[in-house]
């Protein structure tokens, strides 16, 4: 199952740092095969810290998510709760 | 005067002059055209190395999180990130499968990325520094042994490190080097140990200070006081090469009214038996076998382990040596054997628990190793079981023993080693009577004994102060095991860096221990003082030391 789903950015940092930190750790904890970037560009494998960092995306910005597989609708879920909460209410898993 | 001094902890009661070399600061690639690649050594090397890593990075997380706070911790999951990044992974394995040796693709990999972030602005500018932090820790365990290598030293060097690992002091030639000294670790470090076991000046735990010093500066280690004289002057310089310790006293030794006490070395590497025998060792009273176990790929066969202990049983034809089987788990990590990561590894699965566990076969090939050896070296042969808390757990080990003796490949009849257990655990010292009941000796291993007793991380310094075994808590442990031995007719030793200390000598003579086994370092002091103890006076002090209430208490008692 492919699903496809656009978020702008909430979190101050943008995609960077700890949002960009949980982000990864949650395409890692699931299944689904995700890739991300801007609406318009070329898209990069979401579980890359370097090439989710390197996207440059920030606060206000609008990014596309793309999910592959069984569990592609809750971990597109998460990630957006990851992208629409402001960084200082971000908890982590094991935090 | 010297130019300076930094200040640390002793861990050697020595002095050595020398000429700084600093090892493990820079990193130095090997040349790809002049060695010979293969692609799967090369991919299990970085797979190997992006795990020890990965457990390095969760353990600083882990202390970070606890000393500082989760902010600052969050820092170690990015870079567990970025080790684990698939971008960087994929990039590896290409310029592996096209030849290239493990360390220059890493290198070229991450190199690539750095430039990207360093081009970009702010705070992307920070993730080229996380990048070069992870390439670096990668860099490091991956050139482990080919940088400028320890082994290959000038005479008189003074080593400076951050820290040394197992595997670095392996390679460490003991007639080249006048000592070293570590930013990090405490006395029972395994640095520490490793240059008391070698007799070599070194000074551990000197903090960031020790980074000021270049290459080729000349260096006074003062073991003794726990400092590092830079640039001193002539006299000094002589002062610290004139030094000598106490004689080698080689026969072994009796108190002053005639009870034998005997003197043993801690061994931790091959290279240790002959330095130990030259300085008056009657025997090993604590043969490490961990060292076997490290750097290397796969865990040593069953010949090899056999002829490592044959080794050790022919250096002390007449004396006996003590083996403790495998202690790993708690701080010492083996990659290849894929051990679970434990929160709290000091209270996990080590020791004999390990060894018992039933996805391990390693436990069988030792004890067959041993055996083996038992028949065929000329010393005697003790066999020790480390870390046991239960009687289940002797029972079991016992019968793991009694399986290994079962094939015959050796001749039984000529082989019944002493098999004694290890008193490392309170409740080993609250059970030492029931033991003693089923072994031939007991051994006080006083360093993880008072980890545990006290409950003080033994490298944490800031609870250095409860890590010391003239605590009263320590010594009562220590008395109830020495009276459950006797009450049962075996022997029973210490072969913690408590035993080693001259100054207790007389205080463990008179708590009435049989066998004293240390680092090398102090043998020839330690001899001296049990030939000028009295044990009937030494046992009255000991009766009182184990009255006091306080450890200062303890402390008077020594000095009256």
């Amino acid at each position: 199952m492919t699903v496809e789903r656009t978020v702008t950015i909430v979190p101050e940092a943008g995609l960077h740092a700890r949002p960009a930190s949980a982000f990864v750790q949650a395409v890692n904890d699931h299944e689904a095969e995700v890739s991300a970037g801007r609406p318009d560009d070329d898209l990069v494998q979401a579980a890359s810290m370097i090439a989710i960092t390197s996207l440059g995306v920030g606060q206000g910005d609008d990014i596309k998510l793309v999910a592959d597989g069984s569990d592609a609708e809750s971990v597109l879920d998460e990630l957006e709760r990851i992208l629409t909460t402001p960084e200082a209410e971000l908890d982590t898993d094991d935090g | 005067m010297a130019e300076r001094t930094l200040h640390g902890t002793g861990a050697t009661p020595r002095s050595g002059v020398g000429t700084v070399v600093w090892y493990g600061r820079d990193i130095s690639l090997p040349d790809p055209d002049d060695v010979e690649v293969d692609p799967e050594t090369e991919r299990r090397r970085f797979a190997d190395a992006v795990d020890t890593a990965r457990a390095e990075l969760e353990s600083e997380r882990e202390a970070t999180a606890e000393r500082v706070g989760e902010d600052e911790a969050a820092v170690f999951d990015a870079h567990i990130q970025f080790l684990e990044d698939p971008t960087i992974e994929d990039a590896v394995e290409t310029m592996i499968a096209d030849g290239g040796p493990a360390p220059n693709a890493v290198d070229a990999a991450f190199g690539e990325h750095i430039e990207q972030f360093e081009g970009m602005d702010g705070r992307m500018a920070e993730r080229a520094d996380d990048l070069r932090d992870v390439r670096d820790r990668l860099l490091r365990l991956l050139t482990d042994g080919e940088r400028v290598g320890l082994g290959d030293l000038p005479a008189g060097s003074v080593v400076l490190a951050e820290r040394l690992t197992p595997s670095d002091t392996a390679q460490l030639d003991p007639e080249r080097v006048a000592g070293f000294a570590t930013v990090t670790g405490g006395r029972t470090s395994h640095a520490a140990i490793f240059a008391r076991s070698l007799a070599l000046p070194a000074v551990v735990g000197i903090g960031t200070d020790l980074d000021t010093l270049e290459d080729g500066a000349e260096v006074v280690v003062d073991g003794d006081n726990g400092t590092l004289l830079v640039s001193p002057d002539d006299s000094e310089r002589a002062a610290a090469a004139n030094e000598s310790g106490a004689a080698v006293v080689n026969d072994s030794v009796k108190t002053t009214d005639g009870r034998h006490v005997e003197v043993a070395a801690n061994i931790g590497q091959p290279a240790e038996l002959e330095p130990a025998a030259k300085r008056g060792a009657d025997g090993v009273g604590l043969y490490r076998t961990e060292f076997l176990f490290l750097d290397r790929e796969t865990p040593p066969s069953e010949d090899e382990q056999y002829e490592a202990i044959r080794q050790a049983l022919d250096t002390f034809p007449d004396g006996r040596v003590v083996v403790r089987t495998l202690d790993i788990g708690g701080d010492k990590r083996i990659p290849y054997l894929d051990l679970p990561d434990e929160e709290n590894p000091f209270l996990g699965e080590r020791g004999i628990r390990r060894s018992l566990a039933p996805d391990s076969d390693l436990f069988a090939t030792q004890l067959r190793a041993l055996l083996r050896a038992a028949a065929d070296g000329a010393g005697d042969l003790a066999i020790m079981f480390p870390l046991v808390a239960t009687i289940e757990e002797l029972d079991a080990a016992l019968d793991a023993l009694e399986a290994a003796a079962g094939l015959d490949d050796y001749d039984a009849d000529a082989v019944d080693p002493e098999v004694g257990v290890m008193i490392e655990t309170p409740s080993a010292a609250f059970m030492a009577d029931e033991l003693a009941a089923r072994v031939d000796f007991l051994s006080i291993g006083t360093n993880d004994l008072t980890q545990y007793v006290m409950a003080a991380d033994r490298e944490n310094e800031r609870v250095g102060d409860l890590h010391d075994p003239t605590h009263p808590g320590v010594l009562r442990a220590i008395q109830q095991t020495v009276t459950a031995a006797h009450a049962e007719d075996i022997w029973v030793g210490m072969c913690g860096e408590m035993a080693g200390d001259p100054d207790l000598t007389e205080l463990l003579v008179g708590l009435g221990l049989d066998e004293l086994s240390m680092s090398a370092v102090t043998i020839p002091e330690v001899k001296t003082a049990v030939s000028e103890t009295s044990y009937s006076s030494a046992s009255e002090r000991g009766d009182r030391a184990q009255l006091a209430a306080t450890r200062s208490e303890v402390h008077t008692t020594l000095d009256t």
